[in-house]
């Protein structure tokens, strides 16, 4: 069954035909091209594929596209400004949070939705927010370290 | 995924028709566990029916008197951060609070997750001491089932294939009850569950009453073990605790899994159900 969807993606509103089955992962991929949005395990467990769902953290693996219709996506490539990257993506490059880069995405974006509620979390509340994103290099002090010191950064 | 057909009802009057027609139809909340299965094949739905636009399904209300009503659909991001979850029934805030990941919690839905019935859901041992009862509706009418007589064990349930939970109600309780969530898991996610424990108690002229134990882990499903509770009640002593948790290891049959033997997760449960009732007798001399 096919169905005609829109998605606010990264701020732009996008128009696309997708199938009942079709995840959201496989639409942001695949027919936006925001390859960004890692495939990892598909089922739930990794968190390479979050993407903020209506400001929420989701794994987009474990949602269909079509019941994003109408919903606001953030993805990895929705951080970047015109004036920049965003301070957690350069605090990742400044303080290794990306060792081989494949969680990397997920990591900022989980990391994204706790620093919109939280602006200045402790440590334990950093990790409690990554609880659902692994890292298969082990580069979890250095990510915890970046977005502390993203946390720091900002005003 | 196979391919199917995902239909939206607004009304229950609409779903009526999709589940009547003969069809496989898969009922979808979250999805958490739902399109793992069909990943896996061990479901091949013709329909998905998606309950998240019906109404009443997103209603949290609470009544001082009356209780608290939640709409299958609401998420378990809310149990975890929702005021009216957090002042009147904490237990069940910790305990959400625990569960899963945030992607997960964000997803998946109260009903879905009581549905999927796993004999390790975290969520159905607060919703066992607070004596919470389901909704449900099908094409041939409503009914309540005691979230205590939902499972069969195994992840089989009293619901009918074609039979939603519609809400689920858990009564109002005084504002002096005291619980605890207490679990061990390998990974911090709830994944690979040793064992666990809600404990409860009501705090009513300087004694504890209405003591509920709800364990996972250590059967075929999540149950209260009242063989212990009833030994609980006034003012335990030490010898008290020591014979509720000998009628918890009398009335508990875990198995083994890779990552734990049967005894250990007995020896694990029992360490945790010591914290917890330590915890909660602290609490009422502490008040």
């Amino acid at each position: 069954m096919k169905h005609e969807i829109q998605l606010i993606v990264n701020g732009e509103t996008r128009s696309l035909t997708v199938e009942s089955q079709q995840t959201l992962l496989e639409a942001l991929r695949e027919d936006l091209g925001l390859t960004g949005v890692k495939h990892g395990c598909s089922t739930g467990e990794c968190g390479a594929c979050s993407v903020l769902l209506n400001g929420e953290v989701v794994n987009s693996c474990m949602v269909l596209a079509v019941e994003a219709a109408d919903a606001e996506i953030l993805t990895a490539e929705g951080l970047a400004t015109d004036e920049g990257l965003h301070p957690l993506q350069k605090s990742f490059i400044d303080h290794h949070g990306v060792q081989c880069g494949y969680c990397a995405s997920g990591m900022l974006i989980s990391a994204k939705a706790l620093l919109n509620r939280t602006s200045r979390p402790h440590e334990e509340e950093i990790r409690e927010a990554l609880v659902g994103n692994l890292c298969r290099c082990g580069a979890y002090a250095d990510i915890i370290k970046s977005i502390q010191v993203a946390s720091r950064a900002r005003r | 995924m196979k391919a199917f057909d995902y239909i939206r009802p607004k009304s229950l009057e609409e779903a009526v028709g999709h589940l009547t027609q003969g069809k496989r139809v898969n009922i979808l909340g979250g999805g958490v566990t739902l399109f793992l299965q069909i990943q896996n094949n061990e479901l091949t739905p013709d329909v998905i029916l998606d309950v998240k636009a019906l109404p009443g399904f997103h209603d949290i209300r609470y009544h001082h008197h009356h209780g608290l009503k939640l709409g299958a659909a609401v998420n378990l991001q809310h149990l975890a951060t929702g005021l009216e979850i957090r002042r009147h029934y904490p237990l069940l805030n910790q305990t959400a609070q625990e569960l899963a990941s945030p992607q997960i919690r964000n997803r998946a839905t109260i009903g879905g997750t009581l549905a999927w019935a796993s004999p390790v859901s975290e969520l159905v041992a607060p919703m066992l001491c607070y004596d919470a009862v389901c909704h449900t509706w099908s094409p041939r009418g409503t009914r309540t089932i005691p979230v205590s007589e939902l499972y069969l064990g195994d992840f089989k349930t009293a619901l009918e294939p074609d039979e939603l939970i519609t809400h689920i109600h858990l009564p109002s309780f005084p504002a002096r009850t005291y619980g605890v969530y207490q679990r061990q898991t390998i990974r911090h996610d709830g994944r690979r569950m040793i064992a666990g424990a809600a404990t409860l108690a009501i705090h009513k002229h300087h004694t504890l009453t209405n003591w509920r134990i709800a364990v996972l882990g250590v059967d075929d499903r999540p149950k209260r073990v009242p063989e212990a509770e009833a030994l609980l009640e006034g003012a335990p002593a030490e010898a008290d605790i020591a014979r509720a948790l000998e009628a918890v290891q009398e009335n508990i049959h875990p198995q083994d899994v890779v990552y734990a033997r049967s005894d250990y997760r007995r020896a694990v449960l029992n360490a945790l159900l010591q914290r917890s009732i330590h915890d909660i007798i602290s609490n009422l001399q502490d008040s």
